[in-house]
């Protein structure tokens, strides 16, 4: 059974999903209603998938993401936004997040975005595709050696998915099995993720901060 | 009255200042020509009641001009009318035979006002009619027209010309500094407006749609309604700001503003610019493929508009996945010239040097692609 825990400071929320996905077959294990308590609450319960709000009143999910990653590699986290914020997608993405759905996505959506991030799968919704595409292209402005690239390839999967195309769809259009696909979709972020990584520690080197940082 | 308001017609009051100034200035020297050469005049008594005429005039057309309630066509106009009356009722004081030796008409530098008051109104080209007829009128009153009045002509057209082309700039400066304004309190107001919805209205209508379309109940029409709140609340709080630049856009804003709820609009984070011709152009083709989706694809389909930046150019994408049309059928529509909205799709981007394909499979929907150079200067 899939543990999930949701991460959300509206109880209307909070309560609607719980149900939905208890009802389904899926053990909701946890909730916070901010990000800051639910590291702790996510290192206590050891949940499969955390589905994480982005926008908080006391600030984004995107540094929880982080730390629950870090804290707990087998974890999994689903974005879920209720309006499309782009720059903090891209950045809960970048920072190790598996996918992102918008809030009005369909309960059927949900479900199946929670199974396949328990997977291991990249959830991708249309608008995802285009911002990954719109952020491989800002890379290429001022590329350094380890600037990531898309391959040909990954580049035609994600303009499919970006217009809308299931994964299915996508698979059947460039004669390739599902799974192809969803290998490439999910290359294509962690791609993104390791560069973010790589920049982080350049970062941190260049301004001394390994050395306060014993862990 | 709002202050970027009051900045756009404030900021041509001290040119008017200034113009009512120069008219006193040039008032006080055709007087004083008068004076030094009252020997040489035939009717001195007419030429005193001139000067008498015009300084009327100037209190006149000072308070209109002072004031604001002259800074208009019509009074400009009437001014350059009774200037040239003063310039051809200086004959009064030198007939015509008198004058011919070359010396300057008394009204002197005085009939520069209009000139001056026009270029305000109207920029270069005003300017330039305005001392087009002055001059035309001084070359008139002196049958030969030596290097004074040519010199004197050349001045009149210099000064109308700069003084409107800096009225035009001025006018211009303080358009964009109102939009800016302007721009800058919407972007406030949106700011403050999203931030209210995203906390209470956006939740709600998101729960609203999970628990209404849930199968087992009967709120299927509740959940559509839901969904549609939520898109059009969720396009008010992205629309982009109102646009300032002309010589650039920004394409995700255009997009925004056509999408009716339903459609997906997928985009970059950052802005994509192009120039207004080209975000005019696009604009115009996605509706049309917007409203073919409506008219042809079935009530169910569910409607992508993909932006991406391919660097010198953009690619907009329109898919829908609705009925679809078969390759034969479109084909033949176009032969038997019934395809008005594809032909006027395809224009649209040919004319920009851009392209427009549309692909079609029966049960799959369709696909239009338009790709098209941004347009933009560098």
């Amino acid at each position: 059974m899939i543990r999930v825990m949701i991460v959300d400071d509206h109880p209307i929320w909070r309560d609607a999903v719980g149900r939905d996905l208890s009802e389904r077959g899926i053990e909701v294990v946890a909730t916070a209603g901010d990000p800051v308590t639910a590291v702790p609450i996510a290192r206590a319960t050891h949940p499969d998938v955390v589905l994480m709000d982005l926008q908080f009143k006391t600030g984004s999910g995107v540094e929880a993401t982080a730390e629950i990653l870090a804290a707990l590699p087998d974890t999994r986290v689903l974005m879920l936004s209720a309006s499309g914020e782009a720059p903090d997608v891209l950045a809960a993405v970048k920072n190790g997040a598996s996918g992102y759905l918008v809030k009005s996505a369909s309960l059927d959506e949900l479900l199946d975005g929670v199974r396949r991030t328990a997977e291991g799968d990249a959830v991708f919704s249309p608008g995802l595709a285009g911002l990954v595409i719109g952020e491989y292209r800002r890379l290429q402005d001022d590329p350094t050696p380890t600037t990531p690239q898309l391959t040909d390839r990954e580049l035609d999967v994600l303009r499919l998915v970006a217009r809308g195309l299931t994964a299915r769809q996508v698979a059947a259009r460039l004669v390739v099995s599902h799974r192809t696909v969803e290998n490439h979709v999910r290359n294509t972020l962690r791609k993104l993720q390791l560069h973010n990584r790589v920049e982080l520690a350049r970062y941190a080197m260049e301004h001394g901060l390994d050395r306060n940082d014993s862990d | 009255m709002n202050p970027a308001r009051q900045a756009g017609t404030n900021v041509m009051a001290p040119l008017w200042r200034g113009l009512v100034a120069y008219r006193m200035i040039a008032l006080v020297f055709a007087a004083g020509a008068l004076a030094a050469r009252r020997d040489e005049i035939a009717h001195l008594p007419a030429g005193v009641a001139l000067v008498c005429a015009m300084a009327g005039w100037t209190g006149v057309s000072a308070v209109a001009y002072g004031r604001g309630w002259g800074r208009t066509t019509r009074f400009a106009v009437l001014d350059l009318v009774g200037t040239i009356a003063a310039m051809v009722g200086s004959l009064a004081a030198e007939p015509w035979d008198a004058t011919a030796g070359g010396a300057t008409v008394l009204t002197s530098i005085w009939v520069a006002g209009p000139v001056l008051a026009i270029a305000l109104l109207h920029g270069r080209d005003g300017g330039l009619v305005a001392a087009g007829l002055i001059g035309a009128t001084m070359l008139v009153l002196r049958s030969s027209p030596g290097s004074d009045e040519l010199h004197a002509i050349a001045l009149l057209v210099t000064a109308g010309v700069v003084v409107g082309y800096a009225a035009t700039v001025t006018r211009q400066s303080a358009d964009r500094l109102r939009q800016a304004i302007s721009a800058e309190a919407a972007a406030v107001e949106r700011e403050r407006l999203s931030r209210s919805i995203h906390d209470g209205v956006l939740q709600v209508l998101a729960a609203v749609q999970h628990r209404a379309a849930d199968p087992g109940g009967h709120f299927g029409d509740l959940a559509a309604a839901a969904r549609e709140q939520e898109s059009a609340l969720r396009r008010l709080m992205t629309a982009g700001p109102v646009v300032t630049d002309t010589s650039a856009r920004d394409l995700v804003g255009t997009l925004r503003e056509l999408t009716r709820g339903g459609v997906e609009v997928v985009i970059p984070a950052g802005p994509v610019l192009a120039s207004p011709v080209v975000a005019d152009e696009l604009a115009g083709a996605v509706s049309e493929a917007l409203a073919n989706v409506q008219r042809h694809a079935g009530d169910e389909a569910r409607v992508w508009v993909v932006l991406e930046d391919l660097g010198d150019e953009v690619e907009i994408v329109v898919r829908d996945d609705g009925r679809g049309i078969s390759a034969g059928r479109l084909a033949a529509a176009e032969s038997e010239g019934r395809l008005g909205v594809s032909r006027s799709i395809r224009g649209r981007l040919a004319d920009l040097g851009g392209s427009a394909v549309c692909h079609s499979v029966p049960g799959e929907g369709t696909e239009w692609e338009l790709r098209v150079p941004k347009g933009l200067s560098r």
